[in-house]
């Protein structure tokens, strides 16, 4: 794919499109009209301040809601083309497609080995070699092999909150998703951990193509190279990062980049 | 708030108020650690008083031997047995229905007309007498279908009872699976039932068991029942191992209602006071092995 595509343009592939979403909680709508395109093999981060419905947003791109009874969602995410609230799609496939990490690391209570091989097994892996062969690429993947390869038959929760929100990447690297979207995946952690995951999600846009919701404003001027600012459900602007944090279209974004915004 | 109640608004500043402060943290303390107490010290007095009544009736003869209806000297052992007997095809009714239910209602079902009229259903069978099930189990077992006093019609009557308890339990441990688990096994592409199968029962495979150990141990309890449907006799001239379910099978329980209240032979009171002691012990063990048990199995199941 790279090698068929010119040198000189900067426009990436489609990955996912997103057209007219529309989600709402009841009666109340948290998203509006949103559209965007996120481009393949890069790292796309959605800000704005708290409540603004980032969270809505993420969860909708891999049908996330459907387990809420009470959320509707409208509109259209295409993944590769092919929309994933079309009527023959079954969401169980979007979702090995496009995998998610939580804001709280979510490791199963289990070792840390059926952490990493839960999805394998269940997409129907079940040779022993070989799924010691993913656990480990994929916990290397996630800059974990080295601190827990003498301890892979221990409990995910003896490990830190650092570690844990790599092993829950590491657990979605192993299913091989072609998407991976983050919900703030480094607020619950301290300074050096976040850097580690940061670090991480670098790596991870030459395979991968990465949704990242974060509320760090630094943080996603360091990570990504796509930037969308949602405020009360609006999806105010997206464009490269260094557009939007140094010559913003929209004066509520430049308001909230300064921080004019609470 | 702190415009209308100014005392509240300074509550660091006088020292009296803080000693104030310590004096009734000490008191409740110590009224619930003497509530606490007497909790312990009422089981224990309760155990050693059936101890002092009973133990000298335990033996391996009353252990083992069949009743006696009319001389001195009988044992409980067809009781011990159908008491268990009757707990298994119990349970074996209720725990695959009850844990279906379970699942369905709180995994599946969404919330509508369907799942609180089941809800509605399940807590009204719940607060059904003891007495009036084993009426409904006289006519159904008993009466229309012809069965006469069985293990089987007590074993059936004892599901109805317990079913919604049952339910219940299974609602509540898988209740306890928090919900971030499930998103993150089916944002991995897991199905619902890989999900509820690899995580969910996994993960509440200690309230589940405690749980049914539990209502085991009220299903050995359970009485009133039982009598008009398993009956008070054990079928005579037999050993003291009777499998077949359509014979009658008096549980240890009610042996122990009848010898004190209609029994004819000259030691009731001693037969009596042993069952209850038996009996006590075993609802006993089935507590404590419910406590060892859970705690070890969440261990297990936790990887830890
Ligand atoms: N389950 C829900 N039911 C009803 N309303 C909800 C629900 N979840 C979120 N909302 C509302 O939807 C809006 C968007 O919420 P969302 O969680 O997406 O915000 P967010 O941008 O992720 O915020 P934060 O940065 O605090 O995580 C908020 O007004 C919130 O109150
Ligand atoms: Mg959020």
């Amino acid at each position: 794919m790279l090698s068929t595509e010119p040198v000189t343009t900067p426009v990436r592939a489609t990955k996912l499109e997103v057209k007219d979403l529309n989600v709402f909680y009841g009666e109340f709508q948290a998203i509006k009209d949103a559209s965007m395109d996120v481009p393949e093999n890069r790292v796309t981060a959605l800000i704005g301040p708290s409540g603004c419905g980032k969270s809505t947003f993420i969860r909708a791109l891999n049908r996330m809601h459907d387990l809420s009874p009470g959320v509707t969602v409208k509109g259209h995410v295409r993944l590769d083309g092919q929309d994933i609230y079309g009527k023959d799609v079954d969401p169980v496939t979007i979702r090995h497609r496009i995998g998610m990490v939580f804001q709280r690391p979510n490791p199963f209570p289990k070792t840390i080995y059926e952490n990493v091989v839960y999805g394998p097994k269940i997409h129907g892996l079940s040779d022993r070699r070989k799924l010691a062969e993913v656990c480990e690429r994929g916990l290397r993947r996630a800059a974990l092999w080295d601190e827990v390869k003498d301890r892979l038959n221990e409990s995910a929760l003896d490990l830190s909150g650092g570690q844990q929100q790599r092993l829950c990447i590491a657990r979605v690297l192993a299913v091989e998703p072609e998407v991976i979207l983050m919900d703030e995946p480094a607020s619950a952690l301290d300074p050096i951990a976040t850097s580690k995951i940061e670090d991480l999600i670098g790596e991870l846009k030459r395979d991968y193509t990465v949704v990242i919701v974060t509320h760090s404003m630094q943080q996603a001027a360091r990570i990504s190279d796509f930037t969308s600012f949602f405020l009360l459900g609006d999806l105010i602007e997206i464009g490269t990062t260094s557009e939007v944090f140094t010559k913003p279209k929209d004066k509520r974004t430049e308001d909230y980049i300064t921080g004019r915004y609470g | 708030m702190t415009a209308t109640t100014p005392s509240t608004a300074t509550p660091f500043v006088r020292k009296d108020n803080a000693s104030q402060r310590r004096l009734a943290d000490a008191v409740a303390t110590g009224l619930l650690w003497t509530a606490a107490l007497g909790i312990v010290l009422l089981l224990a007095v309760f155990i050693g008083y059936l101890l002092y009544l009973g133990a000298h009736v335990i033996s391996w003869h009353f252990l083992t031997a069949p009743p006696s209806e009319i001389s001195a000297g009988g044992g409980i052992g067809p009781e011990i047995f159908n008491s268990f007997y009757i707990l298994v095809l119990t349970l074996i009714f209720t725990v695959p229905v009850a844990t279906a239910a379970g699942i369905y209602l709180q995994e599946y079902a969404r919330p509508g007309l369907f799942n609180s009229t089941v809800q509605f259903c399940a807590e009204s069978l719940a607060t059904i007498p003891s007495i009036v099930m084993g009426l409904f189990g006289l006519i159904v077992f008993v009466q229309v279908l012809h069965w006469h006093f069985t293990a089987l019609g007590g074993a059936l009557a004892l599901t109805l009872l317990n079913l919604p308890a049952l339910m219940r339990v299974t609602q509540e441990g898988l209740a306890s699976v928090p919900q971030a688990l499930r998103e993150g096994s089916m944002a991995l592409g897991a199905t619902k039932w890989q999900t509820i199968r690899r995580v969910v029962l996994p993960g509440s495979i200690a309230p589940l068991t405690t749980g049914i150990i539990l209502i085991a141990g009220r299903i050995i309890g359970e009485t009133a029942v039982l009598i008009y449907t398993a009956g008070v006799s054990v079928s005579p001239g037999r050993s003291a191992f009777n499998w077949n379910p359509f014979h009658p099978a008096e549980t240890l329980s009610v042996h122990l209602w009848y010898t004190h209240s209609e029994g004819l032979v000259p030691d009731a009171v001693d037969i009596g006071n042993g069952s209850a002691l038996v009996l006590l012990l075993i609802v006993l063990v089935f507590n404590i092995s419910a406590r060892i048990l859970g705690r070890g199995l969440s261990r297990h199941f936790t990887g830890k």
